[in-house]
C-alpha cells in the first residue's frame, strides 16, 4: 500500500479527531462546579409539569439575581438508571426529582444532602405530617415533599347505570368497606359481558407499592418499626393477599391486570374493558381526552381503617453538590405556597403544604373530582409513608412484584406468598 | 516490489541495487504497518474503551457485593455460588435456550424461503422486499410497542380477529406459553428481513449454469433447492447462525417492553434478569455474575460453530 506523509497525517488527524469528539460528545461533567450561582436540576415530567417547572425556575432566577438553574429532562423509564450512573461517576445534577419510595434508597447510601441545617422543625411543620415523615431518613430530612398524589376510583357511569348502581360514596367516612366493594364488583360481573370486567387495579410498572393500600386498610404493616424486619406475616397480611388474589379467579379484574402486565390499568378503563379503575390524580387530563364515556369518582375502599398509596414526588439535593446552600434555597422556593399551588393546579397533582390542603384546587381537568383525591390523600398515615420510604424499598418492590404475580396468576398459596415476601424482605434488607 | 521499480534501480549508477531494495522494502513495510495501525487505531480504541474495559470491569464486579455506590465488598465466588441455587436464574437460562431454539431456525428458515421467492421471477418483488426488510430499520423497542398493540389480551388486534371468527381469545399476557410465543413471533417478524437480505446476497452469487445443468439432469425444484441452493448458501447460513444465536442470547428490548419477563417468570431471559438485578434491585455484583455466565455461554457456542463451520465455509 502506498502512503504519503500527507495521507498519514490525514489518518492521524482523523484518529485525533475521533478522540477529541468523544471527549465532548456527552461525556463531560454535568456539574456546574466552577459557577457558584448555577444549579443543574434533572427531572422527568409531562408537558404540563415541565412547563410549570420552567415557570418556577424563571421565578427563582428573577428572585435571586445571578442564579441560574439548568433544567435537564430524562424519560421516567431511564431517570434512575441515569441518576445512578451519574452519582457513581460523580457527574450527578445538584438537584433531582425522586419518588417517595426512592428517598430512603438514596439517603441510606449517603447520596443525598442532609437538609437539617436548612429546614428546621418550623420549616418542616409547614408540610403535612405524613409528607414530612416521607422525606425523612433516620430522623433527618433528605428532601422536600414537592407534591403528592394518590389513587381513588374512577367509574364508568354508563356501566354502573346498566348494573343498577345509582349512587357511590361521596365522603371519605362513607367509603365502601371491602365487603361493599366486593358486592359492587360482583354485581357488575353479573351484568357485564364476558370480555368486560368490573375493575382494574393500577399496580403495574412502578406501581407495585399501591398494593400496600390493601395491607394498610387491613391495618397491617409490611415492615417492622425498625423498617428492616418483615411484618407482613399477620392476619392483616393474610387478609390483604387473600382478598386481592381472589379478584383473578372470580374474574373481577382482567387476567392481564396482574402486576407484571405491560398493559396499564388506565388503558383497560379507557377501552371500556374495565368499568372501574384505581387511578391517580395525574390521570385526570388523560381520562378527559381518552375516555369516550362519562365518568365519576369515588373513594378507595376501607377495611379496619382507610388507606391510600403514597404517590407524588419530593425534590432532593445530591450529597456531592458544591452549592448546598443554593440547592437548599431552590428547594425552599419550589415548595413555597404560590409555586406549589401553580405546579399542582397545572399538573393535576396534590399539594403537600398544610396551608393548601384544605383549599379548592382549580384543576384544569375535572376540578369537580379534586376533592376525592385530596380527601383520599389524608388517609396516608405517617407510619405507612415511613415504610414506603424505607431504604431497602428498591429490592423489596421487586420481591413484592414477583411474589404477588405468583399469587395472582401463578396459583401460589397465600401462606407461600407471605413466606416468600418475608424471606425476600429479610434478604433484601440484609444486603 | 514491482518489476518496473527494480529496472529503475538498476539503471541508476553508483548505488548498490540489492541494499537499496532492502532499505526501500523495509521502509515500505514500516509505512504499511503504520498505515494499518492508523486505520485500526480508532476501532481498537473504541473497542477497548467500550467493550474490553466494561467487560473487565464487570468481571471484577462479579466478585463483589455492591449496590453501585461506594466501594464494593469482595465476596470471592459467592455471587457465582448464588447462581447455582437461584431458581429464577435457571428458569431464565432455560427460557433463553428455548427462545434461541425457536427463533433461530424460524427466522433463518423463513429468511431463506423468502429469499428464494424474492430471487425468482415474482411481480413487484422490489415492493415485497421492501415490506419484508422494513422491520429491520425499526428499533427493537418500537417493534415491541407495535407488538403490544397486536398481542394485547383485552383489546389487541389478534384477539379481536380471533373473536370475530368465533375462536377463543389467547391469553397472550397471562398465559406463560402464549406469552413466550408472542415474544418469538414478534422477534421473528423483526429478524426475518435481515436473514432474507443475507440469503438473497448468497443466492445471487450462485451461477445459474448450476441450476441449468441440474435441470438437464432431470432435477426438480425440490432437488435443486436441496442439492444446490442449500449447500451453496452455506457461508451465509454460517454467518446467520452465529449472528442469530448471539442475538438470541442477548435479547432484551422486545422481552422488556412486550412482557416485562412475565407472566410470572415465563418470559424472563438472562439479560432481563441481569437488568432486574443490576438496575432495579441494584445488586450489581450478582448482575455482573449473570453477565459473565452469558459471555462465557456465547463464546463457547460461537467457538463451537466456528469449528463446525470450517467445512461449510469451503462449500460455498
Amino acid at each position: 500500500m502506498d502512503l504519503s506523509r500527507r495521507k498519514f497525517l490525514g489518518v492521524a488527524g482523523t484518529v485525533g479527531g475521533v478522540a477529541a469528539l468523544s471527549s465532548c460528545g456527552g461525556f463531560g461533567t454535568s456539574k456546574t462546579a466552577g459557577k457558584s450561582a448555577e444549579l443543574t436540576f434533572t427531572t422527568w415530567g409531562t408537558d404540563a409539569e415541565l412547563t410549570a417547572f420552567k415557570r418556577a425556575i424563571a421565578s427563582f432566577e428573577t428572585a435571586n439575581a445571578g442564579a441560574k438553574v439548568t433544567l435537564k429532562v430524562a424519560p421516567y423509564a431511564e431517570m434512575f438508571t441515569n441518576i445512578d450512573a451519574q452519582l457513581q461517576s460523580g457527574t450527578a445534577p445538584d438537584v433531582f426529582r425522586v419518588t417517595y419510595s426512592n428517598i430512603g434508597v438514596y439517603a441510606g447510601r449517603k447520596q443525598l444532602l442532609d437538609l437539617s441545617p436548612y429546614f428546621d422543625a418550623a420549616a418542616g411543620a409547614r408540610f403535612t405530617d405524613q409528607m414530612w415523615a416521607a422525606v425523612k431518613y433516620d430522623g433527618a430530612p433528605y428532601g422536600v415533599p414537592h407534591h403528592t398524589d394518590t389513587s381513588t376510583i374512577l367509574y364508568n357511569k354508563r356501566a354502573f347505570a346498566a348494573a343498577g348502581i345509582t349512587s357511590v360514596p361521596d365522603t371519605l367516612e362513607s367509603a365502601w368497606t371491602w365487603e361493599e366493594f366486593d358486592q359492587i364488583a360482583t354485581r357488575l360481573r353479573g351484568h357485564l359481558p364476558d370480555d368486560r370486567y368490573p375493575f382494574a387495579y393500577n399496580w403495574q410498572g412502578g406501581g407495585i407499592t399501591r398494593w400496600l393500600s390493601w395491607l394498610f386498610q387491613a391495618d397491617g404493616r409490611l415492615l417492622g418499626k425498625d423498617l428492616k424486619s418483615p411484618a407482613i406475616s399477620s392476619d392483616a397480611g393474610r387478609a390483604a393477599v387473600d382478598f386481592t388474589k381472589s379478584f383473578f379467579p372470580r374474574r373481577l379484574v382482567p387476567q392481564n391486570n396482574s402486576v407484571k402486565s405491560p398493559t396499564y390499568a388506565s388503558d383497560l378503563f379507557f377501552s371500556e374493558t374495565a368499568a372501574m379503575v384505581f387511578a391517580g390524580t395525574f390521570l385526570l387530563p388523560d381520562a378527559v381526552s381518552l375516555a369516550p364515556f362519562e365518568f365519576g369518582a369515588t373513594f378507595s375502599p376501607r377495611n379496619k381503617r382507610g388507606g391510600a398509596d403514597l404517590g407524588g414526588n419530593p425534590l432532593v439535593a445530591t450529597a456531592g453538590t458544591t452549592k448546598p446552600g443554593l440547592a437548599a434555597k431552590f428547594l425552599a422556593f419550589m415548595t413555597q405556597e404560590d409555586t406549589m399551588l401553580d405546579f399542582c393546579v397545572a399538573s393535576s397533582l396534590l399539594p403537600t403544604l398544610k396551608s393548601l390542603v384544605g383549599k379548592d384546587l382549580p384543576f384544569k381537568a375535572r376540578p369537580d373530582l379534586a376533592k376525592f383525591f385530596v380527601q383520599q390523600a389524608s388517609n396516608v398515615q405517617p407510619q405507612d409513608a415511613a415504610q414506603v420510604a424505607s431504604p431497602g424499598m428498591d429490592a423489596i418492590k421487586e420481591v413484592l412484584r414477583n411474589q404477588l404475580e405468583q399469587a395472582f396468576i401463578g396459583g401460589q398459596s397465600t401462606d407461600a406468598t407471605l413466606a416468600g415476601i418475608s424471606d425476600g424482605i429479610s434478604r433484601a434488607t440484609a444486603r | 516490489m514491482s518489476a518496473s521499480t527494480s529496472i529503475l534501480n538498476r539503471a541508476r549508477p553508483g548505488l548498490d541495487p540489492p541494499s537499496e531494495q532492502r532499505r526501500r522494502r523495509r521502509r515500505r513495510t514500516a509505512l504499511d504497518t503504520i498505515a494499518g495501525y492508523s486505520f485500526l487505531g480508532p476501532n481498537l480504541v473504541l473497542i477497548g474503551l467500550f467493550l474490553f474495559v466494561p467487560v473487565g470491569w464487570a468481571f471484577g464486579l462479579s466478585f463483589q457485593r455492591t449496590n453501585g455506590f461506594g466501594a464494593g465488598e469482595f465476596v470471592g465466588l459467592d455471587n457465582y455460588a448464588r447462581l447455582v441455587g437461584d431458581r429464577i436464574f435457571w428458569q431464565s437460562a432455560l427460557n433463553t435456550g428455548l427462545f434461541t431454539l425457536l427463533v433461530v431456525p424460524l427466522s433463518m428458515g423463513l429468511g431463506l424461503g423468502l429469499a428464494v421467492l424474492m430471487n425468482s421471477v415474482l411481480p413487484a418483488r422490489g415492493l415485497f422486499r421492501t415490506i419484508i426488510v422494513l422491520p429491520m430499520v425499526i428499533s427493537g423497542v418500537a417493534t415491541a410497542l407495535i407488538a403490544t398493540l397486536i398481542f394485547d389480551q383485552s383489546k389487541g388486534v389478534l384477539n379481536k380477529l380471533l373473536g370475530a371468527t368465533g375462536l377463543d381469545a389467547v391469553p397472550w399476557q397471562s398465559g406463560g406459553a402464549a406469552a413466550m410465543l408472542s415474544v418469538v413471533l414478534a422477534t421473528v417478524w423483526w429478524r426475518v428481513g435481515f436473514n432474507m437480505i443475507i440469503y438473497l446476497a448468497g443466492l445471487q452469487a450462485i451461477e445459474p449454469e448450476l441450476y441449468e445443468s441440474a435441470r438437464l439432469d432431470g432435477a426438480g425444484p425440490w432437488n435443486q433447492f436441496r442439492y444446490i441452493t442449500v449447500p451453496m448458501v452455506g457461508p451465509s447460513t454460517f454467518f446467520l447462525l452465529v449472528m442469530n444465536i448471539i442475538y438470541s442470547f442477548h435479547v432484551f428490548d422486545i422481552v422488556y417492553v412486550l412482557t416485562g419477563g412475565g407472566p410470572g417468570y415465563a418470559t424472563s431471559v438472562l439479560v432481563t434478569y441481569a437488568y432486574q438485578n443490576g438496575f432495579v434491585t441494584r445488586d450489581q455484583g450478582y448482575a455482573a455474575a449473570i453477565g459473565m455466565v452469558l459471555l462465557v455461554l456465547t463464546l463457547v457456542l460461537t467457538a463451537l460453530q466456528w469449528r463446525f463451520s470450517r467445512t461449510r465455509d469451503q462449500v460455498g
